[in-house]
């Protein structure tokens, strides 16, 4: 579903990315980690375009995204991202949140968008909310907004920039928990994470990355028991043993 | 000790009035139409299509520059001839009012321009991303996503700038147009009262402006507790 192709990209001589190489096929749910400015924040943005890349070439469900000619938006609208800062609208309330981009994305009438908000809140456990603003919301509750507010897209994968990062810790698990039934039900899924528990429990793959390169590419039992790099290692030591 | 004398003010009220309306006039238009001309401004300053950007810094920096008052007169010295020329409009035809409308509208815009910029990075970028990652368009994501957080933030300065422009439309009298401060002037003029006339309109000034400038105060707190 997503095949990356050699992706570099730099900031004048500050190399970001170097030969990103790997592929996400369906229902599958890569958690990619690494240390921080390691590049893995910007290698999923390429995969819908927010970040521009200098080579190599990224395919998504047979779309090229480096391509000039491709329809950017029309693919972004394919494919569900959620940020770390949430970055709900705050000027709309928390039903508008969902409807707005199926209706004006979509052109999906104002009833349907919002029946299909009102569902998707209800599986987030929201629906009492659909009338507040984002302000009114706690870290937790505006990111269980924003994912159900990717997924009222129909997206056919679903990419995660650090959704937990900026929560307090007992928000955490709120969100994971959402995000793990997503898993389970055979979502496509891309998380940039340090949840290390999270990817034991749904990933597919891990992959691990440090100075812009993919170091490990593999199963999660292989990248738990036995990473190979060791820069991987030491990552794992640092963050597992608190 | 000088001798007031208030009793032309009364007789007045009547031609004050319209020349009020002119004033108002002027500064509503200039409002409006420095706004739009103003957003468009700041969104090619912001662009990343090099002559665009280019185009509305120097756009900026040229009516930053000189003084409103000379803007003005080359509008009304220049610019009916050149309407008349285009449009073939018969000779003398009084196009005063719409000259000067049309000298404040372009002058402040490169202010509301420069307001509105502002208005816009003051929005975080991960909303530009949000919305795009949805699938909306650039222009999609500026108008239902970042400009109306843009402009609530800035609705007290851009009033402020209203207020600011209502002031200046004092300065039509360069074209013997005879807005509120004209129309006083002529007034004190003729009846050898200009001390008089020139006190009360600026009490009126004072007043409207004042007033205007606390609401938009009021409007700021209750925005900053929202």
């Amino acid at each position: 579903m997503i095949t990356m192709n050699k992706v570099s990209k730099h900031y004048g001589a500050f190399q970001v990315l170097s030969d990103c190489t790997t592929q996400v096929h369906k229902g599958e749910v890569i958690v990619v980690c690494g240390p921080s400015g390691s590049g893995k924040s910007t290698l999923i943005k390429c995969v819908n375009g927010l970040e521009p890349f200098q080579s190599g070439e990224i395919i998504v469900n047979g779309v090229s995204v480096g391509d000039p000619k491709t329809d950017l938006s029309k693919l972004r609208s394919t494919v569900g991202m959620v940020f770390q800062n949430f970055e709900l609208f705050p000027h709309m309330s928390i039903i508008d949140n969902l409807a707005i981009a199926q209706i004006k994305v979509l052109h999906r009438g104002q009833e349907q968008a919002h029946e299909k908000g009102f569902k998707l809140l209800d599986r987030v456990g929201l629906r009492a909310q659909a009338q507040k603003y984002p302000g009114q919301l706690s870290g937790g509750q505006q990111q269980r907004v924003a994912i159900a507010r990717a997924l009222a897209m129909d997206p056919i994968c679903m990419l995660f920039d650090e959704p937990t990062s900026a929560l307090d810790p007992e928000m955490v698990n709120e969100v994971l928990d959402v995000m793990t039934e997503l898993a389970q039900e055979g979502m496509t899924m891309m998380c940039v994470t340090h949840e290390m528990g999270f990817a034991k429990r749904v990933a597919s793959r891990v992959i691990f990355m440090d100075q812009g390169r993919i170091v490990e590419d593999d199963s999660k039992e292989a990248f738990f028991e036995r990473a190979r790099s060791e820069r991987a290692q030491q990552f794992l030591a640092k963050i597992l043993h608190h | 000790m000088y001798d007031f004398d208030w009793s032309s003010v009364p007789n007045a009220l009547p031609f004050l009035w319209d020349g009020m309306k002119i004033s108002l006039e002027i500064t509503v238009s200039a409002v409006l139409f420095g706004i739009v001309w103003g957003t468009l401004l700041a969104l090619m300053r912001l662009s990343s299509v090099r002559f665009l950007s280019w185009f509305a810094a120097g756009y900026v920096n040229l009516f930053r520059a000189v003084p409103l008052v000379m803007v003005l007169l080359w509008f009304f010295l220049i610019v009916p001839h050149l309407l008349e020329s285009i449009f073939g409009f018969p000779r003398g035809t009084d196009m005063r009012l719409s000259s000067a409308i049309a000298g404040f509208a372009l002058f402040e815009a490169a202010y509301y321009s420069e307001i509105i910029r502002a208005g816009i990075q003051s929005v975080p970028k991960g909303q530009m991303a949000a919305a795009s990652a949805l699938g909306m368009t650039y222009g999609q994501a500026m108008r239902l996503v970042v400009l109306p957080q843009a402009f609530r933030n800035m609705v007290p300065l851009l009033l402020t700038q209203g207020i600011i422009l209502f002031q200046d439309t004092s300065l039509v009298y360069v074209s013997a147009l005879a807005d509120f401060f004209g129309a006083a002037y002529k007034v004190g003029d003729r009846d050898g009262r200009l001390v008089e006339l020139l006190l009360f309109a600026g009490a009126v000034y004072f007043v409207i402006c004042f007033t205007a400038s606390r609401i938009v105060r009021h409007y700021q707190s209750k925005l900053r507790t929202a």
